[in-house]
């Protein structure tokens, strides 16, 4: 390790910013507070992004590592112990004035605190609670805070930090158990899903204490996310679903983010390298399938099956749907329930709203769906207003899916016909063995 | 014949054009109204072109009328649509406004999407809210010598007062101001007290100029961390683009040279 002395808050904030990227869940949504007009800060429920990076990533809060020291040694991570990396920490001080300083010129809508585990789990804990505290009750900010847990930290710790922030999280890795046994030898599933539960059970009694005593503390009142690591282990997305689902139903977390995994190391346990950069749309098109879980009433087994374990490349998870389930459409826009406007490709679930609310007063037409801002292009062949369908078609999928391909629209990258993964010999995912529930993170 | 009545583009003006077109149709009977800004008027044939005279009062009677009647949610859209920079958005309030008259509960009006000019208040309303959502996050303030904050942009659509209150909320003990360089307004807001619009006042560009010492090196310290905290390996500007178009971009600090 180099020993680093005295580095400017600059060079700091360079080297623990650099360190943090790799963490996906930037958002700073989930809580509505006005401030109480003793110090700085509100929170706005659907959230605020700042700016945008270079790579098209929202920047909504000072993201940074306390410090990038670590005793851990997780294969992907640029901060593992084994890599020879500068090495800095932050002081309690310099965080709250970098949050206090970006916050007032509205760079920034709070801050996101990870760090690497310096000495022992427990002293890093006691460390970022030291900062948040000092953010909170000294400075008076009122902005949004996210925090990680870090694996293997006492749970009262986490507790205790948890009345300080508004939002936690811990990260899963993978979603199967020899995945971060294998990457992460230092982290078990047991300290990941520990204080996961710690944080489920204390936001539903919060829950009650905010009901009964005024004033009562509010513990993590944007809930908790997780995030999972893409394409470093031989995962099918069925499986990355199915344990999203559970996270959802089983631990009520308000997001689970997926990060396309990005070579930094080389490592005898890692992928090798193939030049093709990031899986971004096999990431993009878990994000899709996300969103139809969290808001258009999908299960996994759904979108996905062990049959066919993996995304198709071309079409949203919703089309693709669609286009197997051929024998429920069209749909007529004027009588449908919401449910099934839902699963119309094209139909937003603002949109689906707002024709269900429409609709009261008279019958709508297709003009009228496109001022509501319906993708008519996906639209059109699984919609009928008033018993027609906008221009004759044939209800085939062969049809309907060459039509969707014709329509000009940019394929995402990736989709061209080159996929994500590597040919191999044994380019059947089902190859050694297949999905086996036990297996995944979430159970036990 | 229709009659149409011309006002300044601001909201007072708009609210007493609809006071003088509201009676003109349900007290005089007036088959069609509408209603025009001073300055950009495409003259029609067969109109008769009256002046409206502007008034606080006039202005309060219409926000009564709609908040009675309409309801709050209905308040807000009209009340956005009102700042947007199209040229017949007074025409689609009276439209919705009449239109809300027609229907069993006036209060649903704004879901009332299949009538035209509803569909277009809706439109405008969501095309401001969008302008006003985007501003609360990429405006930039400046620490200046004498410790007030200062920010300026150019908006669109006339935004300012949907942007303060926010900006109060979150910076109540600070002193802070933010000029509208498009519509030449600004709010000021002084350390625990409420903002004020301030209109017709010249911008004192040497004062705004100067920046506290502190102020660079913040700058400096938010290029760096906008810098590092991309990933090279998914670089994508069409997608930043997306999120954040040129425009919003000129007094962004990031985008500006140190």
């Amino acid at each position: 390790m180099r020993i680093m002395e005295e580095l400017s808050v600059m060079e700091k904030l360079e080297i623990l910013t650099d360190a943090a990227k790799y963490d996906v869940a930037c958002t700073s949504s989930g809580t509505d507070r006005a401030g109480d007009g003793s110090g700085i800060g509100n929170c706005v429920k659907a959230g605020l992004c700042h700016s945008f990076a270079a790579d098209g990533r929202c920047i909504s809060l000072l993201k940074i590592l306390f410090t990038n020291e670590c005793i851990f040694d997780c294969k992907y991570c640029l901060n593992r112990r084994s890599n020879d990396v500068p090495r800095t920490s932050f002081t309690p001080e310099e965080v709250c004035e970098l949050t206090i300083e970006f916050y007032r010129r509205n760079y920034i809508e709070g801050l996101f605190l990870s760090s690497g585990v310096l000495h022992s789990p427990d002293y890093t804990m006691e460390l970022i609670y030291s900062a948040l505290y000092k953010l909170r009750y000294e400075k008076r900010f009122q902005g949004y805070i996210h925090v990680k847990a870090i694996p293997g930290a006492s749970l009262e710790l986490v507790r205790r930090v948890g009345y300080l922030a508004d939002r936690m999280s811990v990260n899963l890795e993978f979603a199967t158990a020899e995945g971060l046994k294998k990457l992460a030898p230092h982290k078990t599933r047991k300290n990941i899903l520990a204080p996961m539960r710690m944080v489920q059970n204390g936001v539903t009694q919060n829950r009650y204490e905010i009901q009964s005593y005024r004033g009562a503390p509010r513990f993590v009142p944007a809930g908790q996310s997780t995030q999972m690591i893409i394409g470093a282990t031989p995962e099918t997305d069925y499986e990355i679903l199915h344990v999203a689902e559970s996270l959802y139903k089983k631990f009520d977390l308000k997001r689970v983010f997926y990060s396309a995994f990005v070579h930094l190391n080389d490592d005898r346990e890692l992928p090798a390298r193939t030049g093709e950069g990031p899986p971004l749309l096999r990431e993009h098109r878990l994000y899709q399938a996300d969103w139809l879980l969290r808001y258009y009433h999908f299960e996994a087994s759904e979108i996905l099956s062990e049959k066919e374990p993996n995304f198709n490349v071309l079409f949203d998870p919703k089309c693709n749907w669609a286009l197997r389930h051929l024998e429920q459409f069209p749909v007529e826009v004027n009588r449908a329930g919401y449910e099934m406007l839902l699963r119309v490709p094209g139909l937003g679930y603002r949109s689906a709203q707002r024709i269900v609310r429409a609709r009261r007063f008279g019958m709508l037409d297709f003009a009228d769906l496109k001022k509501m801002g319906v993708v008519l292009k996906r639209a059109m062949y699984f919609l009928t207003c008033n018993g027609r369908m906008m221009y004759p078609t044939k209800l085939e999928e062969d049809y309907i899916a060459r039509n969707l391909l014709n329509t000009g629209q940019k394929l995402p990258e990736g989709a061209d016909g080159m996929t994500y993964r590597q040919m191999s010999l044994f380019d059947d995912v089902r190859f050694g063995g297949g999905f086996h529930e036990e297996n995944l993170c979430v159970q036990g | 014949m229709k009659r149409i009545y011309v006002c300044r583009d601001e909201v007072t003006g708009l609210l007493s054009a609809l006071y003088d077109a509201w009676r003109g149709v349900v007290v005089d009977g007036v088959p069609e109204c509408g209603i025009r800004f001073r300055g950009c008027i495409e003259q029609e044939l067969f109109c008769e072109y009256t002046e409206v005279e502007e008034s606080e009062k006039k202005a309060r009677a219409v926000e009564r009328l709609i908040l009675r009647n309409l309801g709050w949610y209905a308040y807000k859209l009209i009340y956005q649509a009102a700042l947007s920079t199209d040229a017949l958005k007074g025409d689609a309030i009276l439209g919705a406004m009449l239109e809300a008259r027609k229907i069993p509960d006036s209060r649903r009006i704004m879901d009332h999407l299949g009538n035209a000019q509803v569909e277009k208040v809706f439109e405008l309303s969501r095309n401001v809210g969008d302008e006003v959502h985007r501003w609360l996050q990429f405006l930039r303030f400046g620490e200046l010598e004498n410790g007030i904050m200062f920010s300026r942009f150019e908006p669109k659509n006339r935004v300012l007062t949907c942007v303060a209150p926010h900006f109060a909320d979150r910076f109540c003990l600070e002193n802070w101001m933010i000029y509208d360089e498009t519509h030449q307004e600004y709010v000021v807001h002084e350390a625990g007290k409420q903002w004020v619009l301030v209109t017709g006042e010249e911008l004192n560009e040497e004062l705004a100029g100067r920046y506290s010492d502190g102020e660079r090196m913040f700058r400096e310290l938010w290029h760096r961390f906008t810098d590092s905290i991309a990933i090279e390996e998914r670089r994508n500007p069409g997608c930043q683009m997306g999120h954040l178009p040129l425009w919003y971009r000129k007094n962004m600090v990031e985008f500006l040279s140190v």
